[in-house]
């Protein structure tokens, strides 16, 4: 049997632990010297406080209202000024309470390399994007043609200049090797066109790009290979007002605001009318590329009839654009490969 | 075109501003390019499209400018004094070469006083950039830059016999041009010979023995029509190019022919003096006779999309040229002026039509129909490899698609097939397609390393061209990968691509021999039993070919085959819900044993449970494993469809995976 506690002893116990407490916990200076105050003086199993509180059973039945009282009131001035120190340990600068190696937040991160797409690349990704969200499907044909393809279809006869062997890359390879065939880099994407009316009826709503070649001597705004965007559109009732607005869409895309399309004639054996298209910006007006409504030869050479189905044509640099665009000056900057450079984009 | 503002005028009155006129002419076809004062002259020039070679002299362009402002236009009809003997006394002409020459005209003009143009004559020259020379010679220049036909004028004294005959030259013929430059002529080439020899070179430049001089009194006038493509080949091939040739590569116009003859005559009576003889010597094909073309008046609004009414359209082809032959309320049918070859059909008129009244007037804001559009597997493909390997820190190049045969020797995996040829090299000393990406890569890794640049991590996604006999080539896709990492490095960024592509496939690296690489550091590569690629480091001799200072390693990837592998829209799979168990294993085995092969009893002697083996690393103690051996570290991760694993379960799989690899390998666990 326990001897039974007076009232006093036990707030005077109570009261001792409470200034005890609260002196371990305003004098600690480390998060791990309040944590040993807090097993201490709170802990769930060992702690004093824990203790004092089994001291309750002892005390006379009569007194244990008030003693509950006071514990209660102990207990909130301890765990009181444990939260105080616990705040004031959070907010103090880490330094300033620690001692031995500190943490340098300043250091670099860990490095984490990204590579980059090569600009042109970056340039062909955007054009296919807006060309796509205007109904445009991307197709593709080879890099080595046939004069077919290259020449005959789309209306450039045997005689005409664009097909002098000085002009073009021809394969030196001989006729038999390849089936009769002389074949030749293509110097344009438009073959793609051919190749894609050759083997499906209208609508035909396309893009294409890719690497053409023609025999420049490189220089600052010349280089042999180059990349080229072709768009072609083809259906029963299309016009040249459906091609200014779809350039004109197209340009406000790539600009991000509203710019004017301008048409100045031109010449090109695929395209009847051909134009040169400009447009609007920065209050000049800028080469965007040529364009044009399709031959009718052409369309006759695919197998469309001309009487039936119409459309328009336009092709454009993409080394032009993507030069305009970041400022560079030198076309040969593009197949140096420089990680500098190719990192600037 | 370089144009005198003061000569235009002559033809058409020009109100309008310089400015004005460029703009103007520019929206309608004839580009502006430059202008500059000369004298108290302006000269203007302008870019004339190939099909419009009627506007290579200020007549053509003079023409145009009194259809876009609606005035008259003023042609000289000229009208020499012939007061000689009839030339057919004088002279003959023969052509003996139809395809090279179409037509050729002759006038003699006899006492003819040679000397300096006058000053109206030699300033219009000027202000154009050709210098004067003499009075005769001059007015062949000013006659060409009037109506675009070239002339040429023969001291004809100094021809051999009184006969012009218009063959092709012969093997081994020389010529000595005006400019005293000797030429080796060929067949396919037209010369202009007299009795003995090539007098000039027939649309392209005169000789020098034939020239008018001081001394000269009786001059041969010829106008002639030659074939555009010999022309242009032969100046090409003799680098001698001349306002002539320009010209004829274009095509003149076959009835300007006698106009620019009897001008030219004209001029020269008047500013030398002299006799012309009776008539004109003219042989050839007679001027091409011209079908009339209908232009349905709704083929307007189809092609342009705008109306033009009818009146506007009969006006501007009439202003242009064009002779009405019918007009009905739905087509006017015209034959187009002998100058406008390029002008056969009806789509032409349109274009016409359409540039005379102004393509400002096409709206630019219709309502284009929509149309859906889809991207390609291929490109999506495509799109997925290359962020992963931007991701794995490479950043991507673009390389030219031709190289130098020793660049093309170097490394070609896909074929042993002699790379194909081009005729004429794409940059210096570049002429084989190329059948890898790998030694282009390889060169823009050198031009970086001699950049000090420190990382250099380089992919490309280009085509390779594999010769096909009797066809064109194939045209591979390919990822060419060029690092600065070892083996394993690049070897994992390719298993990262496979498993964005499609998870789980596994990549199978069997030995290979290639040149370049190092010969044990090196794989063929597959997926799916099908041959993906090619990946090793590069050997010291390699390295050294390479010209690369620091170790290098190379993987080329077929595109297809990934393309075909990719699963772009997987399925759903229900996942396990119970927990996964791992347990580790360091087994030891002859250095012979490959991973792959132990991997794979691994997999069988696990069964169903088994989620997933990783190897962890392999480990060499020859101290305590005797020589000849290595351990390889891996863990297996366990988990059931049906229940939680127990430990005790884990430990009897572990057992049976031991006794398989030892079975099957040799292997013994570390410690047991």
């Amino acid at each position: 049997m326990g001897k039974s506690m007076a009232l006093a002893d036990f707030t005077k116990q109570l009261d001792a632990l409470a200034t005890e407490a609260v002196r371990a916990f305003d004098s600690a200076a480390t998060a791990e010297a309040l944590e040993g105050a807090r097993v201490e003086f709170l802990g769930a199993k060992q702690g004093r406080l824990k203790a004092a509180q089994k001291g309750m059973g002892t005390i006379d039945k009569s007194d244990r209202p008030a003693a509950g009282k006071r514990f209660n009131e102990v207990k909130e001035q301890i765990e009181s000024a444990f939260k105080a120190a616990s705040e004031r340990l959070a907010a103090a600068p880490v330094a300033a309470v620690k001692q031995g190696p500190q943490f340098d937040p300043t250091v670099p991160g860990t490095p984490f390399r990204i590579g980059r797409l090569h600009p042109i690349t970056q340039t062909v990704e955007e054009l296919k994007d807006i060309m796509g969200r205007l109904g445009f499907s991307v197709a593709d044909g080879p890099e080595v043609e046939d004069e077919w393809h290259n020449f005959e279809a789309l209306n450039i006869p045997r005689e005409h200049p664009a097909r002098d062997p000085l002009d073009n890359f021809y394969l030196a390879t001989a006729a038999a090797a390849t089936g009769g065939k002389t074949g030749l880099l293509r110097s344009q994407t438009s073959t793609v066109q051919i190749r894609v009316m050759e083997q499906a009826p209208p609508p035909v709503r396309i893009i294409c790009l890719g690497r053409v070649y023609r025999p420049d001597t490189a220089d600052a705004t010349h280089y042999p290979m180059f990349h080229q965007m072709e768009g072609l559109l083809i259906d029963t009732q299309v016009t040249m007002a459906d091609l200014k607005s779809v350039l004109r869409l197209f340009a406000t895309s790539y600009l991000g605001r509203d710019v004017h399309i301008r048409f100045r004639p031109s010449f090109f054996p695929f395209t009847e009318p051909s134009v040169e298209a400009d447009f609007h910006w920065d209050g000049q007006w800028i080469e965007f590329g040529g364009a044009g409504m399709v031959d009718p030869n052409v369309l006759k050479a695919v197998g469309y009839d001309p009487e039936k189905y119409i459309g328009f044509a336009f092709g454009l640099g993409v080394e032009r654009l993507c030069m305009r665009r970041h400022g560079i000056t030198d076309i040969r900057e593009f197949y140096k490969n420089d990680v500098r450079f190719l990192h600037q984009f | 075109m370089l144009v005198s503002w003061k000569w235009l005028q002559d033809y058409v009155s020009l109100p309008m501003s310089p400015d004005e006129l460029v703009e103007r002419l520019s929206m309608a076809g004839l580009n502006y390019e430059d202008r500059k004062a000369v004298g108290d002259d302006l000269q203007v020039d302008l870019e004339v499209t190939s099909n419009r070679p009627d506007c290579l002299g200020h007549i053509g362009v003079a023409r145009e400018v009194s259809v876009l402002w609606q005035t008259e236009l003023r042609s000289p009809p000229p009208q020499p004094a012939e007061a000689g003997p009839p030339v057919t006394e004088l002279t003959k002409v023969a052509i003996e070469c139809p395809h090279l020459c179409f037509r050729y005209t002759a006038r003699v003009l006899q006492g003819v006083r040679i000397g300096p143009s006058p000053h109206w004559l030699a300033d219009r020259l000027a202000t154009i950039g050709i210098p004067a020379i003499n009075n005769v010679v001059d007015v062949t220049n000013y006659v060409m830059m009037e109506c675009g036909q070239p002339l040429h004028a023969f001291d004809f004294a100094k021809l051999a016999g009184p006969q012009i005959i218009v063959r092709e030259a012969r093997p081994g013929e020389l010529f000595e041009a005006i400019n005293h430059k000797t030429y080796p002529l060929e067949p396919g080439m037209c010369v202009i010979a007299d009795a003995q020899r090539a007098v000039a070179l027939g649309g392209v430049m005169g000789g020098a023995d034939t020239e008018v001089s001081d001394a000269t009194a009786d001059v041969l006038i010829e106008a002639a029509d030659f074939a555009p493509l010999s022309i242009r080949t032969t100046a090409r091939k003799l680098t001698l190019h001349s306002p002539s040739s320009y010209r004829f590569e274009r095509s003149v116009d076959p009835v300007g022919v006698d106009w620019a003859s009897r001008r030219c005559c004209e001029l020269i009576l008047q500013l030398g003096g002299g006799r012309l003889a009776q008539g004109v010597i003219a042989v050839g094909q007679g001027t091409p006779i011209r079908e009339p073309i209908v232009l349905r008046l709704s083929q307007l609004p189809r092609v342009l999309g705008i109306e033009i009414p009818a009146e506007e359209v009969q006006r501007i082809l009439t202003a242009l040229g064009c002779q009405p032959a019918a007009q009905d309320t739905r087509s006017v049918t015209v034959v187009p002026p002998s100058w406008r070859r390029d002008l056969t059909r009806e789509i032409d008129l349109v274009e016409e039509v359409a540039r005379v009244y102004g393509y400002e007037r096409i709206p630019e804001d219709v309502g284009v129909p929509m149309a859906p559009s889809h991207r390609s597997h291929e490109d999506r493909v495509l799109g997925k490899v290359r962020q992963v390997l931007l991701c794995a820190g490479f950043d991507e190049a673009i390389t030219a698609s031709v190289v130098p045969e020793e660049l093309a020797a170097v490394f070609s995996p896909w074929t042993e097939a002699p790379p194909l040829q081009t005729s004429t090299p794409m940059l210096k000393g570049a002429d084989r397609l190329r059948q890898s990406l790998i030694p282009s890569l390889l060169e823009a890794r050198r031009v970086n390393e001699s950049l000090g640049n420190p990382v250099i991590e380089l992919f490309e996604t280009a085509r390779v061209f594999l010769p096909v006999q009797g066809d064109l080539p194939g045209e591979q896709g390919t990822l060419g990968i060029v690092s600065g990492g070892d083996y394993y490095h690049v070897k994992g960024v390719i298993e990262a691509v496979l498993a964005a592509l499609r998870p789980g496939t596994p990549l199978e690296a069997l030995d290979t021999r290639q040149p370049l690489l190092d010969a044990v550091k090196s794989s063929e590569l597959r997926v799916q039993g099908r041959p993906l690629g090619y990946l090793g480091e590069l050997s010291a001799a390699g390295l050294q070919q390479a010209g690369l200072r620091s170790s290098a390693t190379v993987a080329e990837l077929s595109l297809p085959v990934l393309v075909d592998l990719a699963n772009l829209i997987p399925k759903y799979a229900e996942q396990s819900p119970y927990p996964a168990i791992e347990r580790d294993l360091n087994l030891i085995v002859d250095e012979s044993v490959r991973w792959a092969s132990l991997a794979e009893t691994v997999g069988q002697s696990v069964g169903e449970c088994l989620e997933r083996v990783r190897y962890q690393e392999i480990y060499r103690d020859p101290k305590k494993d005797g020589a000849g051996k290595k351990r390889l570290l891996f863990s297996i991760t366990l988990r059931s469809r049906q229940r939680t694993l127990t430990n005790e379960e884990a430990d009897q799989i572990r057992q049976q995976v031991v006794a398989a690899c030892h079975q099957a390998h040799g292997a013994v666990l570390l410690g047991a």
